[in-house]
């Protein structure tokens, strides 16, 4: 590929976030929009969106939480602990926030199996914080597979019962499945509520702006696919869709938005899509690597 | 009827949008942006010929896949257990049925490793087209190899 000289539909894709960020920032700055209040809420899941989030480069994660919101409460990055952790969450219930999710809720025994902290004495549990923080705030965010749909923590054979957020809450919640959530699809969705209120969504609540088109569609191997020249083992330059990729059936915009500010994605590393984007994931995207299908076998 | 007048300026706004999205592929700077045209395209077309099925369905309903105009492959009678062989794992192509028609997926986009959201081929999936994409025009798209006995 050529990279000195990039499409223009890339390069216009690209500054997506970064053009709504850079607005947040003036409309800030000139006084004309007020700071509002985040809560960032870890539940059944691996913390790879706040760890992802940390990587934000545009802008990056500590302009989020000092300029352009007030960063009320994210247990692992929080300076308060235990009760006074507790107290600065509940101390936000009644006032306008915004909440992101990040994990799935776990709902057997009645939530016990994810403990997020205690109040009062009482173990609080992800499936009453959601409860009790869902219906109240202005957006709901849930950001990677497992807030959106369950994802790996739902994947089989479950035995927390784990759930995404839309199940326990009856109202809209965006979701931004992918594991773990870009950086700007999440600082971009935040800009987006901050300055014009929810993006618009599609048929399954992503965000249109990031989740319109296949993988597919953008891929630097596409011309192999079209052409029928598919890599028989990993390594190989050209198509991976008989080795599994799931990059025809997914939709985000990673070909061009690419990984760790920007430097990389899979299919560049010789590795298919496994579809972490996808609703269902990873059950349904299974097998992530296949090495029998085009392998002919010799008699 | 009412709605069958609208299901037709229906159609006839999408012939316009889809002759737009023809000019607009002209003018497409790259080959990625021609591709998400093309995909475009290809969804209007799919509901065109939704609208011309819900309309002419009373009269003469004809889903003849363009796959079957071109090639003069005899049709191979499946069972259930022939059809399992074609499960596109050690060279075998990928084979589904539906309502008793046996389709080629093998090259399928959505269909990676023989594989599809947690389905696999050399089986017969009626219920499960019918419970994700009832109502839709896909199965046109495909290359009918035989029936399902």
């Amino acid at each position: 590929m050529n990279k000195t000289k990039p499409c223009p539909e890339y390069t216009a894709r690209l500054e997506t976030a970064r053009e709504l960020l850079n607005r947040v920032r003036e409309e800030i700055n000139k006084g004309k929009l007020i700071r509002q209040n985040l809560v960032w809420l870890e539940l059944t899941g691996c913390s790879g969106n706040i760890i992802s989030l940390l990587n934000g480069s545009n802008p990056d994660f500590k302009y989020l939480i000092s300029q352009m919101t007030n960063f009320m409460y994210d247990n692992s990055l929080m300076a308060a602990e235990g009760e006074k952790a507790m107290e600065q969450l509940m101390g936000i219930y009644g006032k306008e926030y915004i909440l992101a999710v990040e994990g799935a809720v776990a709902t057997k025994n009645n939530g016990m199996y994810n403990i997020i902290g205690r109040w009062k004495g009482k173990p609080v549990t992800a499936l009453n914080v959601i409860k009790m923080f869902g219906e109240k705030a202005s957006h709901v965010i849930a950001l990677g597979a497992c807030a959106s749909h369950g994802g790996v923590s739902a994947a089989k054979p479950n035995p927390s019962d784990s759930v995404g957020v839309q199940s326990i809450l009856k109202r809209k919640v965006i979701k931004l499945p992918g594991c773990p959530c870009h950086p700007d699809w999440f600082m971009g969705t935040l800009a987006h509520i901050l300055l014009y209120g929810e993006p618009e969504l599609d048929n399954k609540d992503r965000p249109v702006l990031f989740y319109s088109t296949l993988i597919h569609d953008r891929c630097p191997r596409r011309s192999y696919f079209d052409k029928g020249i598919f890599a028989q083992k990993l390594g190989e330059k050209t198509c991976m869709f008989k080795l599994g990729c799931r990059g025809p059936v997914t939709y985000i915009d990673c070909p061009i938005r690419k990984w760790n500010q920007y430097v990389n994605w899979p299919i560049e590393d010789d590795t298919p899509c496994i579809g972490c984007a996808q609703f269902g994931f990873p059950d349904k995207m299974e097998p992530f690597i296949t090495y029998n299908t085009t392998r002919e076998v010799k008699e | 009827m009412n709605w069958e007048n609208d299901v037709r300026l229906r159609i006839k706004a999408m012939t316009a949008e889809t002759d737009n999205y023809i000019n607009l592929i002209h003018a497409a700077p790259c080959v990625h942006t021609r591709n998400i045209l093309l995909q475009q395209l290809r969804d209007k077309i799919n509901e065109i010929d939704f609208l011309c099925g819900l309309i002419f369905e009373q009269v003469n309903q004809i889903s003849v896949s363009p796959f079957e105009l071109c090639t003069n492959k005899p049709r191979i009678d499946f069972t259930l257990e022939e059809l399992a062989k074609f499960n596109g794992k050690d060279g075998n192509p990928a084979y589904v049925a539906v309502n008793g028609t046996v389709y080629d997926v093998t090259e399928n986009a959505a269909w990676a490793a023989a594989t599809h959201f947690g389905l696999t081929a050399g089986k017969d999936l009626t219920d499960k087209f019918a419970s994700c994409h009832g109502g839709q025009s896909i199965l046109n798209k495909l290359k009918v190899v035989g029936k399902l006995i």
